[in-house]
């Protein structure tokens, strides 16, 4: 079963949706769940067949596209592009199942999900950097057209920062691929290719802070950070799943599969700066999560936040550090998914507010106890404690962390600490509220609905997977990390 | 027989001119447009058929008609552009003598196909004259206030310029004692570039900017643009572009590659391709932001136009075989875009009385095919994969980067980086538009829920050109490989 499947999945689904009459739209979320759980389970199929076969060579792909540029249509999938192609495809099924409601233009919605899924499959695949950038930019659209129809407080605004953003980095991006393509004799885009030419050591110095923070936009890096919240407040749910799980994920990986290996002098002369924004990107999204009023502005806060032990790990630069970005990659797409599913659809569905005083009145925890535990469950996860994947993330960050700036690991441990009190603090405020007993009691809810449990049980299970054994997915992202694109950051001292 | 095509348009258009006075004359009502259309489309397609006439040997120099690659490839496709021109029908009323005016659509033609087809300085200027003053009449044909500014504007800034071209031509013959652009080259070889020959390159280049409407010789185009039908607009916008870009080629690669000098920030060389790389910064610049600011459609297609000159400059300021090409390239998917965005202008003209953007709200629920349509050419226009402009842009900017690493010495990076970011900048007010479209619902209630069905001809302009775009954006190399061979073989650099 080759991954490519993936890519066709997403786009056939997308183009079947558009083609179903106008009659039969309500029908058009059951073809999105059809290819969205195809697309997972080829992913699935494929980390499986990668594990038992670890000696196998690597699936590729490669067909000549524009002869004349030297642009080949290359795909290739090493276990870290297979893990995250897994990550979509479970981001993809949860984001159907909570967005299964969706009654206005559900035919336009499923599409655009579609085409983002499988824009995003396309980058995960890639190894021509024409083909990654195409695949890249094939997301901004639809991201936009999500937000700007479907979604809420302030959408038209926020719809239009978010693709500002997106398509000012993409324009870094191009300039550092171009560069990139010229200085290696304008022979081809192929990634391989280009990691393995030489670029002088002034070229890189330059080149490389425009390629990386062209993808470190994407990854809601501090000080670019500020279209995420908003942008992840005004979307509707499953986009915000999107956004958060799989999408800021592009950015995170474009910084390690392409800025890095390309110019790896460059990066060794802006590891420090890299890291320290790193470092103040989780501070400082963790406080002002601590003060935010709307349920989902904390969470995106904490996106901001976890996204930085990201960034902190491609600064380590090490196994562990990579490892621990990769992990983190997964363990952040699946929780954040998770937590702005509760927020976003089943909260915000009910009670019509995300004001987490507002919220108090509705006293969720003897309401909605269903959505009560799952969200403590999901706060457990985003802490970072033991037994959920974030735990295991944030450790391999931080021993990686620890061989290359030890002192640094101090401010990080801070950050976690207010992690820990801002994830708690909006926990109580919404679900556990103080009440008196002379307090009106609240009124019944409807309970949750069964694509809503299916969805939380679906992320909550690969969240506890994750963190209970990580060995296949440390395996898998190991496997990737020996992919010769690698090896010249891994060498670095 | 090298002249077929245009001898075929030269009959077609006085068969055209003769039927509409004996049918006007014998029955005292106007011209029927649908049968011009048709008149006129046969004409085209005899036009087409006929440059598959097998040139004629002729004895000695063959520079006054060049019957290479590139006039051959370019006759075709500006005529192709030229029938999906016509095809989008004026609006009711609008044009009283239909029989001249599309008679003078096929003499612009012609001019055009000349222009396309000469390495001579003198019979260039005269084909180009024969299009320019076509074109002045054509763009004011309604008896509107508006047509008749917009036409006398074009006029009388196309005279000017059309003096300096010719001005600038009797120096460069003054230099070389030759009108033959492969005598020029000769002649440029023996030393360094005398004052003389660049003067006179510039003021060429001056009229040549005026004509491709590059900034700061633009000033006619909003007028014009919102001023002259529709049909008038795209073949100014789409043929006689395409037409100003072989021109430009021909001019600069095949005369003047050795004078081009270098634009390196720092490292300027004297020449040519400074003076290109600041015209395509400055019209890069000022379309882009004008174009920010811009409520009525018509114009702000304008000043995309001026942008879009400006990224086809970029291209030719390389001063490279590959860069030409994809210029080239990119030429005729701006025309394919910007014809069919006029022709859904047009469509929405027709049904709303007016162009304003806010006159495109609730398209997606009046006409899907229209709004759909919109959608591919703005994203093309915006470069967003996977439609053809992304690619055209991409290739442009690759290979002028490429030019420059590859010691062809034009130092074109600083112009490449602003051409990446402005065209960034452009997704917004494209977007604008797609907003209104998509997102914003219709105004008021008493506009029919759905647009009145689009005459045959009409559909055909605005979905040929969709359908292109999505073919090319996917599978560039139809139309690349044999731009390469084209250039390649009359190049021959």
């Amino acid at each position: 079963m080759t991954p490519a499947w993936t890519i066709l999945t997403a786009f056939a689904g997308a183009l079947l949706v558009l083609l179903l009459p106008a009659r039969s739209a309500a029908f058009s979320r059951v073809v999105a769940l059809v290819a969205s759980i195809a697309g997972a389970l080829v992913a699935a199929v494929a980390c499986l067949e990668r594990l038992n076969h670890p000696d196998a060579p690597v699936w590729d792909l490669n067909l000549p596209w524009v002869p004349d540029l030297g642009i080949n249509f290359h795909l290739a999938a090493n276990g870290l592009s297979l893990t995250l192609l897994l990550l979509t495809g479970i981001v993809a099924i949860a984001g159907v199942l909570f967005s299964w409601n969706v009654s206005h233009r559900p035919r336009a919605f499923f599409a655009w999900f579609l085409t983002i899924i499988g824009g995003v499959y396309g980058v995960f695949l890639s190894r021509d950097a024409f083909l990654l950038f195409v695949c890249y930019e094939v997301v901004i659209l639809p991201k936009y057209m999500l937000i700007a129809i479907w979604g809420s407080t302030n959408k038209e605004y926020g719809a239009m920062k978010l693709t500002m953003y997106s398509i000012g980095a993409s324009a870094l991006i191009l300039i550092g691929i171009v560069v990139a393509y010229a200085a290696a004799g304008g022979k081809s885009f192929d990634l391989d290719y280009l990691a393995h030419a030489t670029y002088a050591p002034s070229l890189q110095f330059w080149a490389f802070p425009i390629l990386f923070l062209g993808f470190a936009v994407l990854a809601g890096m501090w000080p670019f950070h500020t279209w995420a919240p908003t942008g992840h407040v005004a979307a509707p749910t499953a986009a915000s799943m999107l956004l958060a799980g799989v999408v800021m994920k592009l950015g995170a990986y474009g910084a390690m599969c392409v800025a890095m290996p390309l110019f790896p002098q460059g990066f060794m002369e802006w590891r420090m700066v890299i890291a320290g924004l790193a470092v103040v990107g989780i501070i400082y999204g963790a406080l002002t999560a601590l003060t935010q009023k709307d349920l989902k502005f904390v969470i995106g806060y904490s996106s901001v936040s976890h996204m930085g032990f990201i960034l902190l790990g491609l600064a380590a630069a090490n196994q562990w550090g990579l490892r621990g970005a990769a992990l983190q990659m997964i363990s952040h797409g699946i929780i954040a998914g998770l937590l702005f599913g509760i927020a976003g659809r089943v909260v915000y569905e009910r009670t019509h507010t995300r004001d987490l005083t507002a919220l108090q009145a509705f006293d969720l925890w003897k309401t909605l106890p269903g959505a009560a535990v799952a969200f403590t469950l999901a706060t457990a996860a985003s802490m970072g404690l033991p037994g959920f994947s974030g735990f295991v993330a944030e450790i391999s960050v931080v021993i990686g962390l620890w061989n290359v700036y030890p002192w640094l690991t101090i401010p990080v441990a801070i950050g976690i600490i207010i992690t820990g009190a801002f994830s708690l603090r909006a926990m109580i405020r919404a679900f556990f509220p103080e009440r008196k007993s002379t307090d009106a009691p609240a009124e019944k809810m409807p309970p949750l609905t069964r694509p809503e449990i299916s969805a939380i049980a679906l992320l909550l299970v690969v969240s506890l997977a994750i963190g209970i054994y990580p060995k296949p997915w440390v395996v898998l992202i190991d496997d990737g990390l020996r992919s010769p694109l690698f090896q010249s950051i891994l060498s670095l001292p | 027989m090298q002249l077929m095509p245009e001898a075929v348009l030269v009959v077609t258009a006085l068969v055209l001119l003769g039927m509409a006075v004996a049918y006007e004359s014998k029955t005292l009502k106007p011209f029927p447009v649908n049968s011009a259309i048709g008149i006129a489309t046969v004409g085209i397609l005899l036009a087409i058929a006929a440059l598959w006439c097998p040139p004629l040997k002729l004895n000695g120099d063959s520079s006054l008609i060049a019957s290479d690659g590139l006039a051959r490839l370019f006759k075709g496709l500006v005529l192709g552009l030229g029938l999906l021109a016509i095809c989008i029908p004026p609006a009711r009323r609008e044009i009283p003598q239909i029989g001249e005016y599309y008679a003078l659509m096929l003499f612009a033609l012609t001019g055009l196909l000349l222009a396309a087809g000469t390495n001579h300085l003198l019979f260039l200027f005269v084909a180009l004259e024969l299009a320019s003053l076509s074109l002045y009449l054509l763009a004011g044909f309604p008896r509107t206030a508006k047509a008749s500014e917009a036409s006398l504007k074009y006029f009388l800034f196309g005279g000017v310029s059309a003096a300096f071209m010719l001005f600038g031509m009797s120096f460069l013959y003054g230099f070389a004692h030759t009108a033959k652009l492969t005598e020029i080259a000769t002649a440029l070889a023996v030393g360094p570039p005398s004052a003389l020959a660049i003067a006179g390159l510039l003021m060429v280049l001056v009229g040549l900017a005026f004509k491709m409407a590059a900034a700061p010789f633009h000033y006619w185009a909003p007028d014009v643009y919102q001023g002259a039908p529709a049909t008038t607009v795209a073949l100014v916008s789409a043929a006689s572009k395409a037409v100003g870009m072989v021109v430009l080629v021909r001019l600069l690669l095949i005369g003047f590659h050795s004078a081009g000098g270098s634009a390196s920030w720092g490292g300027m060389l004297p020449g040519w391709t400074i003076w290109l790389a600041i015209l395509s910064a400055v019209s890069i610049l000022f379309g882009n932001l004008l174009a920010l600011a811009q409520t009525s459609m018509r114009r702000l297609l304008a000043y995309s136009a001026v942008a879009n000159t400006g990224y086809l400059l970029v291209a030719l300021a390389a001063n490279g075989r590959d860069a030409a090409g994809s210029a080239l390239f990119y030429v005729i998917v701006y025309g394919l875009a910007t014809l069919g965005a006029l022709a859904v202008t047009a469509a929405v003209e027709r049904d709303r009385g007016n162009d304003s953007i806010s006159s495109f709200a609730g398209l997606v629920k009046r006409s899907p095919f229209q709004a759909v349509s919109l959608l591919v050419f703005l994203t093309s226009l915006a470069g967003i994969p996977p439609l053809a402009g992304f690619f055209g842009k991409f290739a442009m900017f690759s290979t002028a980067m490429a030019a420059t690493a590859s010691g062809e010495k034009s130092g074109l990076a600083w112009l490449v980086g602003l051409g990446a970011i402005m065209s960034a900048v452009s997704l917004y007010y494209y977007l604008s538009v797609l907003k209104q479209a998509y997102v914003k619902d219709a105004a008021e209630d008493s506009v029919s829920s759905s647009a009145p069905c689009l005459p045959v001809f009409h559909a055909l302009s605005v979905a040929i050109p969709a359908v292109l775009l999505v073919l090319l954006g996917l599978f560039p190399s139809i139309l690349l490989a044999p731009i390469s061979k084209a250039v390649i073989d009359s190049l021959g650099l």
